[in-house]
C-alpha cells in the first residue's frame, strides 16, 4: 500500500515539476521575443571608437599589505618601552561574479604573551550586490555592526588603543564571528538614510561580555544607523545597536550601545580642514545567577580637529565600569597627534593618563606608524 | 494607535506610487561636467544627480550613505573612470544594491571609454605620487574629448531607454555641433597665446593645454598630490624668471598660499580656473566651463603680453 501512495506522490511531483518547467519556459520564450523584437529596433549607430587598450587588465583580486609597526611605553610596568610590529594584514578583494563580491583580510598578529606571529582570518565575508527590497546579505567571519568603533579596522581610527569601555566590554579584537548579516536601506518618508542590520553569530570562546556555552550558541544583534545630512558641510550619524548572548555563568548578556558622529569638512577645501566629533556608548546587563543580575556602563568621547593638510588632534576621555563588577571604575585622558604622509603612510603619536578606583594612576606613550602597498581600498564614511 | 498606523500605511503607499509614477530615467554622475553633459542629451527624459560639486577635489569626495540611497535607485551611473574616484566610488557602489550600476552592468557607464588618454604610464611606482595608472583622468577639461564623453552617455542613455533613442542621438547631434562651433570660437580667443609658458599647480591640465596650444612648464606640487615642498618652490621661482613666465594657474580647491608667494617672488599672476562645472554661481553648464577658462586666462594674457 505504501508503496503505491510513493509512486502516486512521485507522478505527481513529477507532473508538477514539468508543468513547472514548462511555465518557465514560456516565461523565458516571451521574455526572449520581447528581446528580439527590441533588437529588430535600428541598432545604435557605432561610431568608429578611438578607444586605447587599458592596461593592467587582468581577473586578480585588489591585492595590498598594511603594516602596523608600535613603540608602547607605560609608567608603571618592569619592562616599560617595547617595540612591538603588532601586525601585517593581506587584503584581498574583488567581485565573486555579477552577483556578489568576497573580501578576504587575513593577519599575521603578534601574541602579547608569547610574543609569537600567529596567522589569523581577520574577516573572510561574501557581500550581495543585489537582492530584492534593498536588502544585502553578508556571510562569514566579519566584525558585527556594533556602533562605530567596532566595524573599522584598528588602523584606520585616529587613535592607537580602543577606549577603554570598547575593550572592557568586548575585549582587545572587539566582536568579529562567523555568521550572517543581512541589512535592509528602510524606506521612508522624508528620504534619509536609515539603514537596519540584523545578525546571527556563533559566540566567542572567550570575550568579557559573551561566552560560548553548550546550551546556547547563538549570538544577535540588531543595528539601526541613521544619517543626516545637516548641511553640505555637516553630517550627523546616530546609531543603536541591542545584543544578546550567553555569558560564563551560562545565563545571558544584553548589551545596549548608543552612537553619535558629527562630522563637518568643507566641500571646497575638503582636504585642509575637517572636525569629527564621535561618542559611544555601552550598557551592559549580565545575568550571572537566577536571581541576579551586574549591570554596567561604560562610554568614550573623542574629537579629532585636522589642523592642516596632514596634521590632525585627537582628544579622547574614557570612562568605563568593569562588565562584571560595576564599582569598579577606570577614567582615562588621551590626546593623539597624527601626521598623514599620504593616503598610505601614517604616523600617530599618543599620550593617555588612566586612573581607577582600583589601581594607582599611570601614563602611556604609543606611537604607531601605519603603512600600505597595494591598491588598498577606501574606508567606510 | 491604530491612526498612526493607517496614517503611516497611507503615507507609504502614497510615497511609493510617487516612486513609479516618475518615468524618467534616474541618472547619478559622480562630476557636475558628466551630469551637463547627461542633461544635455538626455533632455526632458532623464533626472541627473551629480554626487560632487563643482568647487570640490574630485580625487577627494566623502563616500556619505546619504549617496548610497540615491545609487540605490539609480538606473544609471556615469563615472570619469581611469581610477580617478578610486577613493570614493568602490564603497558607495557596494553598499548600493543595485546591480544595474555596478561595474559591468547596464547602467554603468564609464565616461572614459572613448576617449584618447594621454600621460598613460608604462611602469606604475608610487614613489612618483599620485599616479593614475591608466592615463591622465582629468579629460573633461577639453571640449572635444567632451563630445567623446557625450557619445558614452548616449549609449549608456539608449540602452536604458532604447524607445528614445531617436530625441537622444538628435540632442547629440545639437550637442557635437555647438560644441565644434564654440571650440572654433574659444581656439580664435586664445589663439594669439599659442605656446605661452605657465605654470600649474596640480597636473590636471594636459587636455586643456594640448587643446588650446599652451605650454605647462612645471607644477608647485613636486609630485601629484604631494603638497608643494620649499624646494619645488625655488626651482618653480628660477624656472619663472629664467622662461618668463606670467601666469600661474590653480584650481578652486588648492589654496592659493604657495602659488601667492612665487606670484610675490616673480611678477607672474595667479589665476584661478575652473575645473567643473559650477566651480562658479556663473558656469552653469559644460559650455560655461570653457567660456569662463577661455576668457579668464585671455583676459590674463592680455594684460601680462600687452595685446
Amino acid at each position: 500500500m505504501r508503496k503505491y501512495i510513493a509512486i502516486v506522490v512521485f507522478t505527481l511531483l513529477v507532473t508538477e515539476a514539468s508543468n513547472a518547467q514548462q511555465d518557465s519556459t514560456a516565461a523565458t520564450d516571451s521574455l526572449l521575443s520581447k528581446k528580439l523584437s527590441q533588437q529588430m529596433q535600428p541598432q545604435v549607430q557605432q561610431t568608429q571608437s578611438t578607444a586605447q587598450p587599458r592596461n593592467s587588465i587582468n581577473t586578480n583580486p585588489n591585492i595590498s599589505v598594511i603594516g602596523d609597526f608600535q613603540m608602547h611605553y607605560y609608567s608603571n610596568l618592569d619592562k616599560n618601552f617595547e617595540f612591538n610590529f603588532n601586525e601585517a594584514e593581506f587584503t584581498f578583494q574583488s567581485v565573486v561574479d555579477p552577483y556578489a563580491r568576497a573580501d578576504f583580510f587575513l593577519s599575521l598578529e603578534k601574541d602579547p604573551s608569547s610574543g609569537n606571529y600567529e596567522a589569523s582570518i581577520e574577516e573572510a565575508y561574501l557581500t550581495t550586490l543585489e537582492l530584492p527590497a534593498d536588502l544585502q546579505l553578508k556571510t562569514g567571519k566579519f566584525r558585527s555592526a556594533l556602533g562605530r568603533v567596532n566595524p573599522l579596522h584598528p588602523h584606520a581610527l585616529p587613535f592607537i588603543d580602543l577606549p577603554n569601555a570598547f575593550v572592557n566590554f568586548f575585549g582587545e579584537d572587539g566582536m568579529k564571528r562567523e555568521g550572517l548579516s543581512l541589512s535592509w536601506l528602510v524606506p521612508n518618508p522624508l528620504d534619509f538614510y536609515q539603514e537596519l542590520t540584523f545578525e546571527v553569530t556563533d559566540v566567542p570562546l572567550n570575550n568579557p561580555s559573551f561566552v560560548r556555552s553548550n546550551v546556547d550558541k547563538y549570538f544577535f544583534l540588531t543595528h539601526l544607523k541613521n544619517f543626516w545630512d545637516l548641511t553640505p558641510n555637516a553630517t550627523l550619524e546616530l546609531g543603536v545597536t541591542g545584543m544578546t548572548g550567553p555569558n560564563d555563568s551560562s545565563f545571558s548578556t544584553n548589551v545596549g550601545a548608543l552612537d553619535l558622529t558629527y562630522k563637518w569638512k568643507p566641500l571646497q577645501f575638503n582636504t585642509y580642514k575637517s572636525f569629527v566629533w564621535q561618542t559611544e556608548f555601552f550598557y551592559n546587563t549580565a545575568k550571572v545567577a537566577e536571581n541576579s543580575k551586574v549591570n554596567s556602563f561604560g562610554m568614550y568621547s573623542f574629537a579629532t580637529y585636522q589642523l592642516e593638510k596632514r596634521w590632525f588632534l585627537t582628544g579622547r576621555y574614557d570612562y568605563s565600569n568593569l562588565p562584571f563588577e560595576s564599582s569598579l571604575v577606570e577614567r582615562a585622558y588621551s590626546a593623539t597627534l597624527g601626521w598623514y604622509a599620504t593616503e598610505f603612510q601614517k604616523i600617530e603619536l599618543q599620550g593617555k593618563l588612566s586612573s581607577s578606583n582600583y589601581q594607582d594612576q599611570f601614563s602611556q606613550a604609543m606611537l604607531r606608524w601605519v603603512f600600505v602597498i597595494g591598491s588598498h581600498g577606501a574606508h567606510q564614511y | 494607535m491604530k491612526r498612526t498606523l493607517y496614517i503611516f500605511i497611507i503615507l507609504s503607499v502614497v510615497y511609493s506610487i510617487s516612486l513609479f509614477a516618475d518615468s524618467k530615467i534616474r541618472v547619478v554622475t559622480t562630476l557636475p561636467d558628466l551630469k551637463s553633459i547627461t542633461e544635455m542629451i538626455g533632455g526632458d527624459k532623464v533626472d541627473v544627480f551629480a554626487i560632487a560639486t563643482g568647487f570640490q577635489n574630485p580625487h577627494f569626495v566623502d563616500p556619505k550613505p546619504s549617496y548610497i540611497l540615491k545609487l540605490s535607485k539609480a538606473d544609471m551611473f556615469v563615472t570619469v573612470g581611469l581610477d580617478l574616484e578610486t577613493g570614493w566610488v568602490p564603497p558607495l557602489l557596494n553598499s548600493a544594491r543595485n546591480a544595474k550600476i555596478q561595474k559591468g552592468g547596464d547602467g554603468y557607464v564609464d565616461a572614459s571609454v572613448n576617449v584618447p588618454l594621454l600621460q598613460v604610464p608604462s611602469s606604475v611606482n608610487r614613489a612618483e605620487g599620485d599616479i593614475h595608472i591608466y592615463g591622465n583622468p582629468h579629460y573633461w577639461i577639453d571640449p572635444i574629448r567632451g563630445k567623446q564623453v557625450a557619445e558614452a552617455i548616449y549609449q549608456g542613455l539608449v540602452k536604458s531607454s532604447t524607445e528614445h533613442q531617436a530625441y537622444f542621438q538628435a540632442n547629440l547631434k545639437t550637442f557635437n555641433d555647438r560644441i565644434d562651433a564654440k571650440t572654433k570660437e574659444w581656439l580664435a580667443t586664445l589663439a594669439p597665446y599659442k605656446g605661452t609658458k605657465i605654470i600649474a599647480y596640480h597636473n590636471e591640465w594636459p587636455y586643456f593645454e594640448e587643446r588650446f596650444g599652451l605650454k605647462i612648464v612645471d607644477f608647485l606640487e613636486p609630485k601629484p598630490g604631494i603638497p608643494p615642498s620649499p624646494n619645488q618652490l625655488v626651482k618653480v621661482i628660477g624656472e619663472i624668471k629664467r622662461e618668463d613666465i606670467k601666469v600661474i594657474i590653480s584650481s578652486p580647491y588648492f589654496t592659493t598660499e604657495s602659488a601667492d608667494l612665487v606670484a610675490r617672488q616673480t611678477n607672474a599672476k595667479v589665476v584661478v580656473l575652473a575645473t567643473s562645472v559650477g566651480a562658479e554661481d556663473e558656469i552653469k553648464d559644460y559650455f560655461d566651463l570653457f567660456n569662463y577658462n577661455v576668457n579668464k586666462l585671455a583676459e590674463a594674457f592680455k594684460q601680462a603680453y600687452g595685446k
